[in-house]
């Protein structure tokens, strides 16, 4: 079974709706990343907006930016 | 860049992976609607990851095929096009405030609350209209019709607009949600540019108000100007939209 590459998921909150489809988000860790929305989240109309709770998958290339994968319920 | 060296395989009847060096770099997706249209989705990293992706996915299904974009990812939708995808339907979105001056109905016509049989009576009827005049081709997914089987319908999320005991105009609202949504909004086809539309959107959005919501959202198509001018109208105020892109002859 192939692995995930780059398979670092963590949750976060939305704290700001930018621009381009992307979203400011703060990670449990503390950290904050820009996240776009996944193709996955945004084929089936998942709205995300600031407050919700995400898992934020971060890109391998770039640590400070995000796929946003999947939408808690609150 | 990368070279590209991955392996595309269909891992599941709608899910398709890229592997390179025993690692996922990739995921595609394809998801068949209660409509009967197949939208795709693919999440990687690397742009020539996506290309082998959707050629793969295209190779392995029917067309025509669809995806959704947000207008402003201009690579993610430069990535769709290169695959062959092309603009289907362009939709804005709005914020529109509740608090408005409500419109008065055109004589003869009442708002009101709704019953489930006629009201399932205007909605065959506006569908059928549909059907017979611009098609179902460019309307959203939730209008379309559902295959196999009839769309469930909830008399408490609409107000209609009756003229002598006929059901001429609906309005659906989605209020038990995180962001209260306008869900479709009709008018019979001989009753339309005569304010009704203006009257039902008034009315429900006041009832908003008095509830404590102060905006809702809304989806609009791009080529409706009389529905877009009909929102712009009411202070409403565009945030984003969608694009919904095609491959192969819809």
């Amino acid at each position: 079974m192939p692995r995930k590459a780059g398979a670092i998921e963590l949750d976060g909150v939305v704290v700001e709706s930018l621009r381009n489809a992307t979203f400011r988000v703060e990670l449990t860790n503390g950290h904050q990343v820009l996240a776009h929305i996944s193709g996955k989240i945004r084929r089936n109309y998942i709205k995300i907006i600031p407050e919700d709770r995400v898992l934020v998958e971060l890109s391998p290339y770039d640590l400070t930016r995000g796929r946003i994968i999947f939408r808690y319920r609150n | 860049m990368h070279p590209s060296l991955c392996t595309i395989s269909r891992v599941a009847d709608n899910q398709w992976h890229a592997v390179e060096n025993d690692l996922v770099v990739g995921r595609g997706h394809a998801l068949r609607r209660l409509d009967g249209r197949t939208f795709l989705s693919i999440d990687t990293w690397r742009d020539a990851v996506f290309e082998q992706l959707a050629t793969a996915m295209l190779a392995d299904q029917p067309a025509p095929l669809y995806t959704v974009v947000d207008e402003t990812e201009r690579e993610l939708t430069a990535n769709w096009e290169r695959a062959g995808f092309t603009t289907w339907r362009r939709e804005r979105e709005y914020v529109v405030p509740t608090q408005v001056r409500p419109a008065s109905p055109p004589p003869g016509v009442v708002i009101t609350a709704a019953a489930e049989a006629p009201l399932r009576e205007l909605d065959q009827a506006i569908r059928a209209e549909i059907s017979s005049t611009v098609g179902w081709e460019t309307m959203p997914a939730e209008v379309l019709p559902w295959q196999g089987g009839s769309v469930p319908i909830d008399p408490a999320a609409y107000t209609i607009a009756q003229r002598d005991g006929r059901h001429v105009g609906l309005i659906r609202l989605a209020t038990h949600t995180r962001q209260p949504r306008i869900g479709l909004i009709a008018v019979r086809s001989g009753e339309r540019r005569t304010g009704i539309a203006r009257a039902l959107l008034g009315h429900a959005l006041t009832e908003l108000h008095h509830s404590g919501i102060e905006t809702v959202v809304a989806e609009v198509n791009e080529n409706n100007p009389a529905a877009c001018a009909l929102f712009e109208g009411l202070g409403a105020r565009r945030t984003g939209g969608n694009l919904e892109l095609v491959h192969g002859e819809a």
